[in-house]
């Protein structure tokens, strides 16, 4: 069974959040008071040394992670750990190829198989999948597909074909120096991609607020959204006080569950 | 041996390569990589380029017989490729003339770039200048410190110098951030990077405008020697000016090719950056190479006292030219290549960068009273200028900042 084949039709909500973030036992604690709200999608971030695609405060998360020397199987250890109470949740790893490939791709499925529902490799375009997609799809892992504002229409058919679990639209990008949202442009592209497949769309990069949250859901025809950033920027915001992050976790959480 | 076609049209490189970015950048470089192949077919394009290398650059760069050298080193005659005459004072200028005639062409108004030795950045600032167009320049917050004069240089031409103040603070984190201004800033935004390194089309375009070098190398060592090298031999950071000079005799079985990299304190240390000594393959900035990483994946800080040799990785088609065995690639520490910094100066009257002060550090090591009767040619692909304070210091010598 993988939890991503049965996510509801709307509102969906998807969490990310950093691996070993600020420490590997501070992460237990955050990802189960995560847990504990239910959401329907948890996307683990594998710490990477260069994480080239993600912006500043994921970056920061990285290299806390990473402070302690935390390695790939510490990581797949917690997810493993954390799964005894994943109910309907899905499990879902973002991550960077070299992360993959160091560990070895075998091993690695074995790690994670019946435990996580997807995965996302951000650095790996649709034409290098192949052979990825082929041993995940084997042991009932999607592989979650990426789109930007900057894929075409042909681009989306040929990535969008066979997709399985849910599509990720990048928001934010192109807008030179403004993380506003463009309701407008979103609507249009998600609208777009809805026409190429049937597995939900979820938006991501610069959901920050209730309100941006209520917004997609109003004002774009996209099923659902992922927040990343801003659950880690609430650390730096309460100057790293752990105990106090975890209730600002709590309340920010509660408050984005639409 | 088969004639030598590199990379793909996928951009490999034998294995190494490719195009490993995320979804925002693919579309991009798509289509920089339709753009550069409509260019490369375009006589406007070429004609344009020739006359600025020729009117704006000073090339061709001469061919000095280093006779002082030779004799010190009872060896082989020396030629030095002297792309360090160019303009801005190194060979970097050669490829940001290019990328931005093509950013031109593809209608992009605003140009970013990374920069280590501050070289490139220099390059980029002042192609920009000459093009009206706006530069933003990311270089590492301790590449900065080290490089002064270069950092003035680019403020002088007008350039915007973003510190970047994450990982190691120098050339890899540069690179990060300006790829993640590249997703922020796709539109408008032609992202100028200065070396073989970073996805396809970059490996390969890079190594074809560098490659003026070697093509004008080999008709000059023709007409002097009547034949052509025994040895060639530059430094490795990324690969640029190495690539450049290797490429036109790749197909020529008999010249021998070095390259030289920074082994910072020791190839076998912590403090290298000597990536095909000491790497193994994997993946940064957008290409499957070589890269000094754990065993996780996570990739380390390099060490080298030369900032444009500071980088953890190495362009694809070096990784492939060592693992077909048609390059050989060594390892120069930092006091070896300081030595010969001070040799070369003393003995040619040209104080050469530290960048290819480890490729003449090599070539004073290890061709010593050998293969005499033999021709070298070396590219001197930098001057000193910007060193002066670093290699001061680390001489020990008080000199004013």
């Amino acid at each position: 069974m993988n939890n991503l084949d049965s996510l509801p039709k709307k509102k969906i909500l998807s969490l990310f959040m950093t691996c070993g973030f600020p420490t590997l036992n501070q992460s237990k604690k955050v990802f189960n008071e995560m847990l504990s709200h239910q959401p329907n999608i948890i996307e683990f971030g594998l710490p990477f040394s260069d994480p080239m695609a993600d912006g500043p405060i994921i970056q920061e998360a990285n290299k806390l992670a990473l402070r302690s020397k935390l390695s790939t199987q510490q990581s797949l250890n917690l997810i493993k750990e954390l799964s005894k109470s994943k109910n309907n949740t899905s499990f879902v790893i973002m991550c960077y190829l070299n992360t993959v490939r160091k560990f070895g791709l075998n091993k690695f499925i074995k790690n994670i198989k019946s435990i996580v529902d997807g995965i996302i490799i951000v650095d790996l375009p649709f034409e290098e999948e192949d052979a990825i997609k082929k041993s995940l799809s084997k042991n009932n892992i999607h592989l979650i597909k990426l789109i930007s504002p900057m894929t075409d229409k042909k681009r989306s058919k040929k990535l969008l074909k066979n997709s399985k679990g849910f599509i990720y639209y990048i928001s934010a990008t192109g807008i030179t120096g403004s993380n506003k949202l463009d309701y407008k442009e979103i609507n249009k592209n998600v609208k777009s991609i809805k026409k190429m497949s049937s597995v939900p769309v979820l938006v991501g990069f610069g959901i920050k607020s209730k309100k941006d949250v209520i917004d997609i859901s109003k004002k774009t025809n996209a099923d659902g959204v992922v927040i990343g950033s801003a659950l880690i920027q609430k650390y730096f915001d309460i100057k790293m006080d752990f105990n106090k992050y975890l209730k600002s976790l709590k309340k920010f959480i509660q408050e984005v569950k639409i | 041996m088969r004639k030598y076609k590199q990379p793909s049209t996928v951009g490999r490189f034998g294995e190494f390569g490719g195009m490993y970015v995320s979804e925002t950048l693919m579309p991009l470089l798509l289509n920089l990589d339709k753009s550069y192949k409509k260019i490369q077919k375009d006589k406007k394009f070429k004609k344009e380029l020739n006359d600025l290398f020729k009117n704006y650059v000073g090339r061709p760069s001469s061919l000095h017989f280093a006779k002082n050298l030779s004799k010190y080193i009872n060896g082989p005659k020396i030629y030095f490729k002297r792309d360090e005459l160019n303009h801005t004072g190194a060979h970097k200028i050669n490829n940001c003339l290019g990328q931005i005639l093509l950013a031109k062409k593809m209608g992009k108004t605003r140009i970013i770039a990374e920069t280590g030795a501050g070289q490139h950045g220099v390059a980029t600032a002042t192609v920009c200048a000459l093009f009206g167009l706006p530069c933003y320049i990311y270089m590492g917050a301790k590449d900065i410190e080290r490089q002064k004069p270069n950092v003035f240089r680019m403020k002088l031409l007008g350039a915007t110098i973003i510190p970047v103040e994450s990982g190691s603070k120098s050339l890899k984190d540069a690179m990060n951030e300006a790829l993640r201004d590249w997703i922020k800033n796709v539109r408008d935004t032609f992202y100028i990077i200065g070396s073989t390194a970073g996805p396809h089309p970059y490996p390969k375009m890079v190594r074809d405008f560098q490659s003026v070098i070697g093509q004008e190398a080999r008709e000059q060592i023709l007409k002097v020697e009547k034949k052509l090298p025994d040895y060639l031999i530059a430094c490795v950071g990324g690969g640029s000016n190495a690539m450049g000079l290797f490429y036109p005799f790749l197909n020529d079985k008999k010249v021998k090719i070095i390259g030289v990299e920074a082994a910072g304190r020791g190839a076998k240390t912590e403090e290298t950056a000597a990536t095909m000594t000491s790497g193994t393959p994997g993946i940064l900035h957008g290409s499957y190479s070589y890269v000094l990483q754990d065993n996780d994946g996570q990739i380390k800080e390099a060490h080298s006292i030369s900032a444009g040799l500071d980088y953890p990785g190495v362009g694809p088609e070096h990784s492939y030219l060592k693992d077909i065995k048609r390059v050989k690639y060594f390892g120069i520490t930092d006091k070896e290549a300081l030595e010969a910094f001070q040799t070369c100066s003393k003995l040619e009257g040209i104080i050469p960068a530290l960048e290819p002060s480890h490729a003449l550090a090599y070539l004073i090591k290890a061709f010593k009273n050998k293969h005499k009767n033999k021709v070298v040619i070396l590219n001197l692909c930098g001057r000193g200028d910007k060193d002066l304070f670093t290699a001061a210091k680390a001489i020990g010598f008080d000199a004013d900042e």
